[in-house]
């Protein structure tokens, strides 16, 4: 998610992370409508306010339907409450450290190496939401309005029938349900509302967005590219395609290169349920949100044979309120959807809500990445770029595609995000030298360097699973998650595969001092979770329907993360939005041929 | 009257050199002076003198301001205080007891009453037996790091303070808060500085 705002040689180390001060014109939206006490009943509940669920409601107030929007954490109106969006260095108190009470509050999503004073408060607090690692498994959350689409990455990819078809060609977890012509629509209705911009290339298996203007390369970038692509036939560097406006766009401002995303962007400049689908719903007057409401469980009715609402527990008052509707999305990540629906027991599911299959909670999978290269590239010296540009360059996948590319080494594959930037204050502090010259020396750009870091698929094991933990509750006396979840061999040979192809890759394109890097990691870094509670064609082995409707609980949608039933290679939450926006459309259909 | 400057003033006090009784009254009439004019946070007396001076050898006045011109003494302080666990508050005092202790066995004083070639020496002498750090993308490591050791670590620390003061990053580098756009490749004259941001 933040991932992407590390792409930039910021000269400031990132002990003391980066800010500023500048002035402009604060719009105030209007007011959400927070008063759900006086109507408990609802057309729809959307659990979560996050991309998916952004879009959920987004789709289903504007179909009409009053839809009440449960979340779990505080309001964060867009600009109005980005306290940090403007600040410099030296405008926070430790230039964005953070005292070792917020380390604590964070002592687990500090792994990611990136919360910050900028960010911290977009953090959930580990402290009051615990969870279990029965394996070493990184769980970054953010509970408020919006969630984690203010600190996403945006790197925006579609994906393709060689991602819908990989399970039903190789064996591993159920087929999709759905191919890529059923989804194609979909991805250009959401691109055209959210803004996506990139590069059109052609290639099959990353089909190309409905574009806004490409970012460009800086010239170090375009000369690797023609390197790259000259000396790796079929292989193609691009600049990453990604949820930033390069022009303005539906009202929201275009990107001015502050690079300062993951505080919130004053401009609307990247896609954020805040930003753009929270207040497109909210301008239909049919949403409701409530803030501060944890779900505890989705109710369902035995004898009418689906749910009925949905119990929830005030944060702050603990008190426990039910409220009612005909459909109800739930859309609170991968993890704590699936918390939720296991969560919810019923003479007809006493395994947890969509639970025949046994396959709720199961088949968690993320992304590898932290394995690459980088180095340094000379003759460009005299050469600068202007402006902190939020993004980087792709280079998609090009292993598996077809007999020619097979290995016999691993299954699915892997694509590289990267950049070229000039170096910052390690890379200062590694000169042998002090005093006067050296001063002077550091107050100068630093050397080019450049580097590219794998991200790779990973096939979807029943054995790795999250469940109830009832031993430990959290700070409401709710159960908590226990994840037991590790990427395994064919992760692993991917990985493998990818430093020797970063190495070489960088090597035969004239960067110099090579080093390949390949910090083996957990699962959860990539904050990609997804699968545990997957779709499929056979309610025997799946949790959801082609339409993400749950099996035996037809007006429950799942649309986030956890209905993915592989990985693929690409980021995913451009397909949570088409994946959503498809299901809202099926959902309000259904209801009004009066099916749900 | 500071009492590296009176010291270096009377330009008699050299390695194992006997005080003679009149000096050693110098000596002791400074050293009834405040050393600082600030009052640490964290850091003893001693400890933030040997960070100023530290600071300052690493980065001098010169025709722009040097560490100490911009605080970087006093914000590391803020830094050990209220950031640091006391395990790393620990650890730092440690760290700067036993890099002066080093320096006392060589040279019979701490590094703040050194004179300016001596610091060098004893800066040369950490440099070469200093690790040098890894390159870091996403909050990784690339390729294995050698043990940092205190002075390049304090030298990070210190380039960092300095390069993110709002002195330095509005009147010497170049403030772009918002570019607006974005030039991927605009021409860089010998001597132009870096972006603040």
């Amino acid at each position: 998610m933040t991932k992407n705002n590390f792409l930039n040689w910021s000269p400031v180390l990132t002990l003391f992370l980066l800010t500023f001060n500048d002035s402009f014109n604060v719009k105030h939206m209007a007011n959400f409508n927070i008063d759900a006490q006086k109507d408990v009943t609802y057309d729809a509940i959307v659990i979560g306010s996050g991309i998916s669920g952004g879009w959920a409601a987004k789709e289903l107030c504007e179909k009409g339907l009053k839809t009440l929007v449960l979340e779990r954490g505080r309001i964060v109106e867009h600009v109005i409450d980005y306290p940090t969006m403007n600040l410099d260095p030296w405008d926070m108190e430790l230039r964005g450290g953070l005292t070792p009470e917020e380390q604590r509050k964070h002592y687990k999503g500090i792994r990611t190496g990136f919360i910050g004073k900028d960010t911290e408060h977009f953090h959930a607090n580990d402290e009051e939401n615990p969870y279990t690692e029965d394996k070493p498994f990184l769980w970054v959350r953010a509970h408020q309005m919006g969630g984690r689409s203010i600190l996403w990455g945006k790197q925006t990819y579609r994906w393709s029938d060689l991602d819908f078809e990989a399970n039903a060609k190789d064996g591993y977890g159920v087929d999709w349900p759905i191919r890529y012509k059923d989804i194609e629509p979909w991805y250009t209705y959401v691109e055209k509302f959210a803004g996506i911009s990139g590069e059109p290339l052609g290639l099959p298996h990353l089909p190309d967005s409905h574009f806004l203007p490409a970012m460009e390369l800086n010239c170090v970038e375009k000369d690797l590219k023609q390197r790259l692509e000259k000396n790796f036939p079929g292989r193609h560097l691009i600049i990453g395609r990604c949820a930033h406006l390069t022009v303005p766009h539906n009202g929201r401002g275009q990107c001015q290169y502050r690079n300062r995303c993951s505080r919130g962007c004053p401009y609307g400049a990247y896609f954020s349920s805040n930003a753009v689908t929270l207040p497109a719903a909210n301008a239909t007057g049919n949403l409701t949100i409530r803030p501060f409401s944890i779900v505890q469980s989705i109710i369902y009715d035995d004898q009418a044979g689906k749910a009925t609402g949905v119990r929830i527990i005030d944060a702050e008052t603990n008190e426990a309120i039910e409220y009612k509707a005909r459909i109800i999305f739930c859309n609170a990540s991968c993890l704590s959807s699936t918390q939720i629906l296991l969560n919810s027991k019923s003479s007809r599911f006493e395994n947890g809500l969509g639970n025949d299959s046994g396959e709720l909670g199961h088949n968690l999978m993320d992304h590898t990445y932290r394995i690459g290269a980088m180095g340094r590239v000379e003759g460009f010296d005299d050469k600068y770029y202007k402006g902190r540009r939020p993004n980087g360059i792709y280079i998609p996948r090009y292993v598996n595609l077809d007999d020619a590319t097979k290995s016999d080494k691993f299954l699915r594959g892997f694509g590289f995000q990267g950049g070229a930037g000039r170096g910052g204050n390690r890379e200062a502090a590694n000169i042998a030298a002090f005093g006067a010259d050296y001063k002077e020396q550091i107050l100068q750009p630093g050397p080019w360097e450049f580097f590219i870091t794998g991200f790779s698929e990973c096939l979807p094991y029943h054995e790795n699973r999250v469940y109830l933990n009832n031993d430990v509750l959290d700070k409401w006396g709710q159960p908590t998650l226990s994840i037991d979840a590790e990427f395994k061999e064919n992760e692993k040979a991917l990985n493998d595969r990818i430093q020797v192809d970063a190495v070489e890759m960088l090597e035969r394109c004239g960067v110099k001092d090579v080093v390949g890097f390949n910090n083996h990691h957990e699962m959860g870094y990539g904050i990609h979770e997804m699968g545990t509670a997957r779709m499929g064609r056979d309610p025997k082995t799946s949790v959801l329907n082609e339409f993400n409707q749950v099996h035996g609980a037809e007006n429950v949608f799942v649309t986030d993360g956890a209905c993915m039933t592989s990985s693929s290679c690409v980021n995913p939450s451009l397909t949570y939005m088409a994946i959503t926006a498809r299901a809202a459309d099926h959902a309000v259909s259904e209801l009004n041929k009066q099916n749900l | 009257m500071n009492r590296r400057n009176a010291l270096k003033n009377t330009g008699l006090l050299t390695g194992g050199t006997v005080l003679a009784p009149s000096l050693l009254a110098l000596f002791q009439s400074c050293q009834a002076e405040p050393r600082l004019d600030w009052q640490p946070e964290f850091l003893t007396e001693d400890e933030a003198v040997f960070l100023a001076e530290f600071a300052d050898t690493l980065l001098p006045t010169t025709d722009t301001p040097g560490a100490l011109d911009v605080k970087v003494d006093m914000f590391l302080d803020k830094v050990f205080a209220q950031a640091y666990s006391s395990d790393a508050q620990d650890q730092i005092r440690r760290e700067i007891a036993d890099f002066n202790a080093g320096v006392q066995e060589k040279y019979g004083a701490p590094f703040a009453d050194l004179k300016p070639e001596d610091r060098a020496a004893v800066f040369q002498a950490a440099e070469a037996e200093s690790g040098k750090y890894a390159g870091q993308v996403w909050g990784t490591r690339v390729g294995e790091e050698p043990p940092i050791g205190f002075y390049r670590s304090l030298k990070l620390m210190v380039i960092s303070a300095y390069l993110s003061s709002e002195q330095i990053g509005t009147e010497v580098l170049r403030y772009d808060p918002i570019p607006g756009g974005y030039d991927p490749c605009m021409p860089l004259e010998s001597g132009d500085k870096r972006w603040t941001l």
